[in-house]
């Protein structure tokens, strides 16, 4: 092909104004994306826990529509009844709270100093075993960790007291209306579906919220069962913490099999620091492994709870654990395994609905 | 402001007609005055354009359709994909009330003749309202019951209608 000079100048023109316009729209996109994210950074942790929060008590509230109080007023009753019960339980959960998180604040040191002497014990033990390892040095490790872990706990308290206050707040306001107009949300997201695709549309979207609500009740109920138990076995001890040792313990419930394993951590140290090893600790040891693990949960709850239906591959959950990590740090561990578990929902509700479905054609069948 | 007080009593009178519509429906014909206010929640109205196929035999169907406005063709297609029509159902009319109980698929398909309004009831309404309410719940299952009854049986006298013409 043959070009004129001022043909390959327009050429040339066009082509870089393609390319600049290109990467103008790129870069505006990239900044808009970033406007997005930071806009909704705030959002992301109130509107997951309200969320949570609805699924929870939508059934108390579907039980009391069932007396025929309209959706909005059971909705508000239950939030007043939720408020009077902290209210009355506030002082003392306060100073109670307050009290055990400064005395924990300044037992720190001792217990990560008692861990790092248990791991270098250890460390020194499997060194004269495997020579291949002097290089690697745990104890500096843990010891680095645990320093930054406290210096962030020292600076967070009072920021997260803050950030507390803001959750206090915007959790009870969107749980409340994620409960009032769930059902409303959905319909009127649904209605946006063309003619053809609604029906399947309406369809799939109740059996699929529904499951994952299902879902997500279970594990918090399982969570919070787990953590009762820890707290009661516990407190049979003289171990201190006991309430704070079965909050973690029933929030690392959440995620699966790594998270038991973390719970016991916190419990294990301290124990052995305070306690020695003695009958105590051995107590300790069976209730968490044996009592609140294998009997409770395994033979218990799991199989009452949760339906073997959203079970996800081991593989899966640890790259849904490793991948929350990396974008939303403990949070995101918890957060991404019913996230994936409600993509997994989804996934399994469709292919149960297309098979379903997969009938002979009729048309061939009637008489004609 | 005379247009805010237009809208708002535009809307008015159009919803109190969505109930009286319903109340002429005979699937809802066991509800109480009161019950309307609840079903109109679960209702979804749906424009339709002309000519506009509302589902196809085959289909997985999973409620029913009440029509408001404008005509609607039932049909079917043999082998050969040829198109059989069977029926026109007009305003008040339903059709598709066969799949709400028990997801199946559609054995007709059905289009609109013209511009249309149709209002869907749809099985996992129905179940979220038999959680919630079940009296209503009930309500609408005994009048969906008995119009269900009313065809088969109406069904069953055609088809000995013609199995004995087809003796004779």
């Amino acid at each position: 092909m043959h070009m004129t000079r001022s043909q390959f100048l327009f050429f040339y023109f066009v082509m870089t104004a393609a390319l600049a316009s290109g990467l103008a729209l790129f870069s505006s996109a990239s900044t808009i994306t970033l406007a997005l994210r930071s806009a909704a950074a705030g959002i992301f942790v109130p509107l997951i826990l309200a969320l949570t929060a609805a699924f929870v008590l939508d059934p108390v509230v579907s039980k009391l529509e069932k007396y025929h109080i309209p959706r909005s007023r059971s909705t508000l009753a239950i939030f007043f009844f939720i408020l009077a019960l902290l209210w009355l339980s506030g002082s003392w959960l306060v100073t109670y709270t307050q009290q055990m998180w400064i005395s924990l604040l300044q037992d720190f040191p001792r217990y990560s100093a008692g861990l790092i002497k248990y791991i270098k014990e250890a460390q020194i033990s499997w060194q004269e075993e495997f020579p291949l390892l002097a290089q690697y040095d745990l104890t500096e490790r843990v010891r680095e960790w645990a320093e930054k872990f406290f210096a962030f706990l020292i600076v967070a308290t009072p920021k997260s007291a803050l950030k507390l206050g803001s959750l206090l707040i915007l959790v009870p306001l969107f749980a409340f209306f994620f409960i009032r107009d769930g059902a409303n949300i959905r319909r009127s997201l649904i209605a946006l579906a063309p003619n053809r695709y609604f029906e399947m549309a309406h369809d799939l979207s109740y059996l699929i919220s529904r499951q994952t609500a299902r879902f997500v009740r279970g594990r918090i109920i399982e969570a919070s069962i787990i953590g009762l138990c820890i707290t009661a076995g516990l407190s049979l001890t003289d171990i201190r913490y006991a309430p704070l040792l079965g909050l973690f313990a029933g929030i690392t419930n959440l995620i699966p099999y790594l998270g038991p394993l973390m719970g016991m951590i916190p419990g294990f140290t301290i124990a052995m620091i305070d306690l020695g090893f003695g009958a105590q600790f051995w107590w300790i040891v069976i209730l968490y492994i044996l009592i609140a693990q294998v009997i409770l949960d395994n033979f218990i709850l799991i199989p009452i709870l949760i339906s073997r239906y959203a079970n996800l591959h081991p593989l899966l959950v640890v790259v849904a654990i490793i991948m929350g990590g990396k974008i939303y740090g403990v949070l995101g561990m918890i957060i991404g395994i019913p996230i994936l578990s409600a993509c997994k929902i989804a996934f399994i509700q469709i292919r149960h609905y297309r098979r379903a479905f997969s009938l002979p054609d009729t048309g061939t069948e009637l008489p004609h | 402001m005379h247009n805010l007080w237009d809208r708002i009593l535009r809307s008015n009178k159009e919803e109190e007609s969505l109930s009286t519509f319903l109340q002429r429906i005979p699937v809802f014909s066991h509800l109480n005055r009161k019950d309307f206010q609840y079903i109109k929640t679960l209702i979804h109205t749906r424009a339709y354009s002309p000519g506009e196929i509302i589902f196809e035999q085959g289909d997985p169907g999973s409620g029913m359709y009440i029509i408001r406005s404008g005509h609607v063709t039932l049909f079917t297609r043999d082998a050969h994909n040829k198109r059989e029509d069977l029926s026109v159902l007009g305003p008040e009319d339903f059709f598709g009330e066969t799949t709400i109980a028990t997801p199946t698929a559609r054995v007709i398909s059905a289009s609109c003749n013209e511009k249309c309004e149709l209002l869907g009831l749809f099985r996992s309404d129905l179940f979220a309202v038999a959680e919630r309410r079940p009296e209503i719940a009930n309500r609408i299952l005994l009048g969906l019951t008995s119009v269900i009854s009313e065809r088969l049986q109406n069904a069953i006298l055609e088809l000995r209608k013609y199995s004995v013409s087809e003796e004779s």
